[in-house]
């Protein structure tokens, strides 16, 4: 490498990215830097036959473009010096001691380090990983190179959204078509780290479940519905979607919900009055609940409920046996089957 | 024949003397033996391993083990459990289901069997003694398929006469065809043989490295040629597109090898995971289906088919089974008495009437054949 030379930006190759790891770069902080004092640190270049090739400082080299600059202060190795793999890791050290990356950037450079520099996985976990303050995990590792593939649009998302390695491993199980349907779907929406979790989770099973599309998915009318009015908010409508996303992820739990709910309904339960069943109707028995402000509603309440054991509807709801029985959904088993089965007489 | 071709074997130097350890070497003759001076150590430095469970179908680990090996089947809470005893002369299965709970409970990457046998035998002789009920049942298929290595090590050969002095059942537990040893052994109807079965594209989608249903029927129908007692269990059934055809033609097929005489239980489990379970195999087997089910958390913490899903799968396969033939004994497995009720009918008041239903099951089997 030569000492400082000032060269022409003319004389640099913009378009040629081979050791560019940028995504979304913020140059408004650099360009007011350089705009009052300067730039301070040359930039890294290598001498092509014709031209030059930047190595490290794209940054810089943009907003002095920008700005009207013509020559640079930079340090140029010969064509003939360091190979490609070891003037990439110099410039991510370099970058690393100014800016550090975002995750994309990350991304971009493990791919180029595996893809385009031909390393080894176990080469890339083992030596480069920490360079990026990542724990050395395959894992790892492929969930940025799988982010290095996607659509610029999800990229963009994945930063501004701050979304995690377990989000960026659901995108990824995604094809590029379902995210880029996603994007518009989840801006609409208000979602933290563990419901954007919960919404990837469910709409990849109801997908895999109706052998249809995430995109189909979201283009169902009933979602389409909420996301189009506009004067429900981004958590109510987030609750409303997920509602829709449950009942098509659990069709039987929703139609025992709504069985169940009928059968309540039927027996007009007074104000304050509310009765649950057990969680995922896992189990007999009902829970009832009630809130009352004065003795008089208690006594209304009290007398309401003594009277409820008797209507029909009731002893429906809390499976009542002899109700049951005369209600199975299910073929019944003759006692020919019953007897024999283990041994036991019923 | 194994399933995966075993890559190294670890030996511990303690382990160096067994004659276990010497039959496995001998099986085994070309695959590279690293010595070890304390297993701890091994399983340390084998961290990170990316799929641990992958990985531990590879690498056998030959030790000893000094703690119980002879335990009650954990079972689960709030559920009607069978009084069955587990065996564990091995953990981790050289098989590899997508459904398989070890995936979530096993933290090291090495199959590992246990050479301190006389250990084991004494450990069970001792359990024996102290006034169990008459005809125990004891299985070794908890930690591992029971018959997975027996083409390098025949653990039943040692464990099938064993048991055929004792007044206890052996139940060996497999999904694979490894029954040659068996055959010409003496059991007394001591040991039962019994199969997982599951409708081929059940098998085939799921439980990889496993025998196909028919190599099972026919392992199953030359076991009970011998005289073996046989015991089939359909868990765990998975709900899917054509499940109903798929168990009910399954059903069939069995009964039209084996006499249902010979059988003398039957199990049914619909498929239930603890929640740590489902990041592990969907991430060792992305195709998976079987978590596209509606599966619910349960009083255990275990998650389950929805109960009208559940009810509706038993019913319908304790219809085809007594279709079969009505003496046919069929039980659920970690099943509430709720859902007892709602299949046959009626249920045991508790697990040790379940447990002493299998005595007078056995007895009456044993006087049978």
């Amino acid at each position: 490498m030569n000492a400082i030379q000032k060269i022409l930006l003319d004389q640099i190759d913009l378009s040629d990215e081979t050791f560019s790891v940028n995504f979304m770069p913020d140059l408004q902080s650099l360009r007011s830097s350089i705009e009052k004092i300067g730039l301070i640190q040359p930039v890294l270049l290598r001498k092509k036959k014709n031209d030059y090739q930047i190595v490290c400082g794209f940054r810089r080299i943009w907003v002095l473009k920008e700005l009207g600059v013509f020559e640079i202060p930079a340090m140029v190795f010969e064509e003939k010096g360091p190979s490609d793999l070891e003037l990439f890791v110099l410039s991510l050290q370099e970058n690393l001691t100014t800016r550090g990356f975002n995750a994309v950037e990350k991304a971009i450079a493990l791919q180029k380090l595996i893809h385009r520099f031909q390393l080894e996985h176990s080469e890339g976990v083992k030596t480069y990983l920490h360079l990026f303050s990542l724990e050395p995990n395959e894992k790892i590792l492929n969930t940025y190179l799988s982010l290095a593939e996607m659509e610029d649009e999800t990229k963009r998302f994945v930063l501004k959204a701050e979304v995690s390695r377990s989000n960026i491993r659901l995108l990824a199980q995604m094809s590029s078509e379902d995210r880029m349907a996603l994007l518009p779907f989840l801006s609409l929406l208000k979602l933290g780290e563990n419901r954007l979790r919960e919404m990837f989770t469910l709409l990849s099973e109801i997908s895999r479940r109706e052998r249809i599309s995430i995109k189909g998915v979201i283009d169902r009318p009933d979602i389409q519905g909420i996301l189009s009015q506009k004067e429900l908010t981004p958590i109510q409508r987030t609750e409303r979607v997920k509602r829709v996303l449950m009942n098509l992820r659990h069709p039987k739990m929703k139609q025992m919900e709504e069985e169940f709910d009928r059968k309540r309904k039927a027996f007009n339960l007074p104000a304050g009055v509310s009765v649950h069943h057990p969680p995922y109707f896992e189990g007999k028995g009902l829970k009832m609940e009630f809130q009352f402000e004065s003795t008089e509603e208690y006594r209304t309440i009290l007398s309401y409920l003594s009277q409820l054991a008797d209507k029909e509807e009731f002893k429906e709801l809390i499976q009542d046996p002899k109700s049951e029985a005369r209600n199975s959904k299910f073929e019944t088993i003759s006692n020919d089957q019953i007897s024999n089965v283990p041994n036991k007489k019923v | 024949m194994l399933p995966f071709q075993i890559e190294r074997i670890y030996l511990d130097e303690k382990a160096e003397t067994d004659w276990v350890s010497q039959t496995i070497l001998k099986a085994l003759p070309e695959v590279p033996v690293e010595r070890i001076g304390d297993k701890r150590i091994l399983i340390k430095q084998s961290h990170p391993v990316p799929d641990p469970i992958g990985t531990g179908k590879k690498n056998l680990l030959i030790t000893h083990f000094y703690g119980r090996r002879l335990k009650p089947c954990p079972g689960t809470s709030r559920h009607i459990c069978c009084g069955y005893y587990v065996i564990n002369p091995i953990t981790n299965c050289p098989m590899d289901c997508s459904y398989c709970v070890l995936q979530g409970y096993l933290n090291n990457p090495f199959l590992t069997l246990y050479s301190n046998w006389d250990d084991l035998l004494q450990e069970v002789e001792s359990f024996l003694a102290i006034g169990r009920p008459p005809l125990s049942r004891l299985g070794t298929g908890e930690l591992s398929d029971s018959l997975a290595l027996e083409s390098i090590f025949p653990i039943s050969q040692f464990l099938v006469p064993f048991f055929a002095k004792k007044n206890a059942i052996l139940e060996l537990k497999t999904k694979s065809t490894e029954v040659e040893h068996l055959l010409s052994l003496d059991h007394r109807g001591r040991t039962v043989v019994s199969w997982s079965l599951n409708p081929p594209q059940v098998i085939e989608e799921e439980e990889r490295g496993t025998a196909s249903l028919e190599e099972r029927i026919d392992a199953a129908k030359r076991c009970q040629e011998a005289g073996y007692p046989l015991g089939f269990h359909f868990d765990p059934m998975i709900d899917h597109e054509g499940w109903e055809k798929g168990y009910e033609g399954l059903i069939n097929f069995l009964f039209s090898r084996i006499d249902p005489k010979r059988v003398v239980w039957i199990s049914l489990g619909g498929f239930r995971y603890p929640a740590q379970l489902k990041g592990i195999a969907e991430e060792r087997f992305p195709k998976t289906r079987i978590f596209l089910g509606e599966l619910f958390p349960g009083g255990d913490g275990k998650f389950r088919y929805f109960k009208t899903i559940r009810v509706e799968m038993y019913r319908k396969m304790v219809k085809w089974l007594k279709q079969v033939s009505p003496d046919l004994f069929v039980y659920l497995c970690m099943e509430s008495q709720e859902v007892w009720k709602e299949v046959f009918g009626w249920s045991p008041q508790n697990s040790q009437q379940l447990n002493q239903l299998f005595e007078e099951r056995v007895r009456e089997f044993l006087r049978r054949i």
